[in-house]
């Protein structure tokens, strides 16, 4: 388990973690969800000891990270998988560590051979693909065979066989009862790996709960096609609806029902060609949440987008 | 605290890091060149050409120091293997793995210099015993040659080698406070080579108090059977540069346990 309480972090001048407390749970793939920048990364850099807090503190197990005597026999972390020395091979920077927690030498061919770069041990890191460095760092994460798991931005470089593969490597390590802490800026990533999200924006804790919960509690919208679109939408307006999108293909609505819509159609005697009601993404709800706390947003947000 | 078999892991893993680089291996070839080649080009040339030396020369000659030479040379080399087994942990961003895997920081620090204490220590007196035996070789019979037997003798080639580990420790400590490459190796080339000039430049009585606490002059001495005049003896220049490097791995020492190792700032 990892436990942030009242984690803050500032940068000379900038707040990077702002008073952050939340638990991740073992046996579930827990998201850490944010846009570049939130702090998600200086999160886990403090968690690992490598960043020290500047108020609260982030513990492992119930001990602060740097306390611990042989830290990757229980975290293993992949934060960067360029953050390794270019001229060395893969197999003496996996011996390396292996041998800095004595973990027996035996078990960096195991870990060479389950992420699939076994043919290429032999060959200095400088000459790897961004998706082999990944797969590398994942070999260092489960050298110790730790119980609890930390990645950053793990999908970053992977092609899709990779990405699929890392999907169902997370999910069995869940189900074998360890803890995955899995950070990304994409929530459409999150939404098929994660169970659990926590949401940040600006270094502050916006929401968090499973992906259902997540979307379930977010606004929905409606899109109408009627034959006068533009009493339509005056109608939805003076009902303290609000129209999204209006355009010949029908209104996107918000703030009513597809109910309460086609009633008002009716009651004014409009035809109506379609009523959907319109499930918010796992992507609209990220959007809503974490607009304002995007350190560097584009002025104005694309309307089809999104 | 760290436990003894804890320590054990952490240094055995950085001696594995240590041999598994290009820089540190050839760091150690262009110390054995610099050293025994140089040392084998002095005294070939002091050889060749000793019927021409004046009679002052001669009689201030001294076999040990003139075979040691190389070594002086041969300091920038181990400066860049200091510097590099910890400024390339920085510039390759690895120092995050590895502080990951030993995140207590003492003992990280402890670990790297005791494998960079014994490695430069094994290459320090094997390449110094080497150019001394050597070069009495190529003296022999032509120019007085000195002997291993001799107490001080033994005393300056064993120094000559602790100069260069020393040296080697005091790399590896500026590497730390400035985490890069260039600018701890410039840094470095600077105490060795520049200070000295400045020295040039102060009035000769100051210059004589000032020139003889610089590096390269306290190396002079450690290898010098009898010490030049206005510098320190063998023992007290060994211990001025051991002050100096305490000095500087204790700052770095400070400065590395409060700083961030995770961001790239």
């Amino acid at each position: 388990m990892i436990k942030i309480d009242h984690l803050t972090k500032r940068y000379s001048d900038t707040l990077a973690v702002d008073d952050l407390d939340f638990e991740v749970k073992p046996g579930v793939v827990t998201g850490f969800l944010g846009p570049n920048g939130s702090g998600k990364s200086t999160t886990m850099r403090i968690i690992l000891g490598l960043d020290h807090a500047t108020k609260g503190q982030a513990t492992v197990n119930g001990t602060r990270y740097a306390e611990l005597r042989d830290p990757l026999r229980e975290v293993g972390a992949l934060l960067d998988a360029k953050a390794v020395h270019p001229g060395r091979t893969a197999r003496n920077h996996l011996r390396a560590l292996a041998a800095s927690n004595q973990i027996k030498k035996s078990r960096v061919d195991e870990v060479l051979d389950f992420v699939g770069i076994s043919s290429v041990a032999n060959k200095k890191v400088g000459t790897y693909s961004l998706g082999m460095s990944q797969r590398l760092g994942i070999a260092g994460a489960l050298l110790g065979d730790p119980g609890i798991l930390l990645f950053d931005e793990p999908v970053n470089g992977l092609d899709p066989e990779g990405i699929k593969w890392i999907r169902e490597f997370f999910r069995a390590l869940a189900n074998e009862g360890r803890t995955v802490f899995v950070s990304s800026h994409l929530m459409s990533e999150m939404a098929v790996s994660a169970d659990e999200i926590i949401v940040i924006g600006r270094g502050r804790f916006i929401t968090s709960g499973s992906v259902d919960d997540l979307t379930k509690n977010a606004e929905g919208t409606v899109l109408a096609r009627a034959s006068d679109h533009g009493k339509l939408a005056a109608l939805v307006v003076s009902h303290h609806g609000v129209v999204h999108d209006a355009s010949d293909d029908g209104l996107t609505i918000g703030g009513l029902t597809s109910d309460q819509v086609g009633q008002l159609a009716f009651d004014a005697g409009l035809t109506v060609f379609e009523l959907t009601p319109q499930r918010a993404s796992l992507e609209e709800v990220f959007m809503d949440l974490t607009a304002g706390a995007v350190e560097y947003g584009s002025q104005k947000r694309d309307p089809a987008g999104g | 605290m760290a436990s003894d078999s804890t320590l054990m892991a952490s240094t055995r893993a950085e001696w594995i890091k240590f041999r598994t680089v290009r820089s540190s291996v050839m760091g150690v070839a262009v110390t054995v060149l610099l050293t025994i080649g140089l040392g084998v080009l002095i005294t070939t040339l002091v050889r060749t050409h000793w019927d021409q030396l004046s009679p002052l020369r001669v009689a201030t000659f001294d076999p040990v120091s003139s075979s040691l030479r190389g070594s002086l040379f041969a300091q920038f080399a181990v400066g860049v293997i200091g510097t590099l087994f910890i400024t390339s942990e920085y510039t390759s961003g690895s120092i995050r793995t590895t502080l990951t895997a030993v995140p207590n920081r003492i003992r990280l620090i402890v670990s790297k210099c005791i494998v960079l204490f014994i490695t430069t220590l094994i290459l320090g007196e094997f390449v110094c015993f080497a150019a001394f035996l050597i070069g009495q070789r190529i003296y022999l019979g032509v120019v007085p040659t000195a002997s291993i037997a001799n107490g001080t003798v033994l005393r300056s080639v064993i120094l000559a080698g602790l100069y260069l580990t020393l040296l080697a420790l005091f790399a590896f400590a500026l590497g730390l406070i400035l985490r890069q490459s260039a600018a701890a190796i410039s840094v470095f080339v600077s105490v060795l080579l520049i200070v000295p000039i400045i020295g040039f430049f102060f009035p000769q009585n100051w210059q004589n108090d000032f020139m003889r606490f610089e590096p390269s002059s306290l190396g002079v001495s450690m290898e010098s059977p009898f010490a030049p005049s206005n510098t320190f003896g063998a023992w007290s220049a060994t211990f001025v540069l051991l002050a100096y490097v305490v000095a500087t791995l204790a700052i770095a020492f400070v400065l590395f346990q409060r700083r961030d190792a995770g961001s790239n700032q």
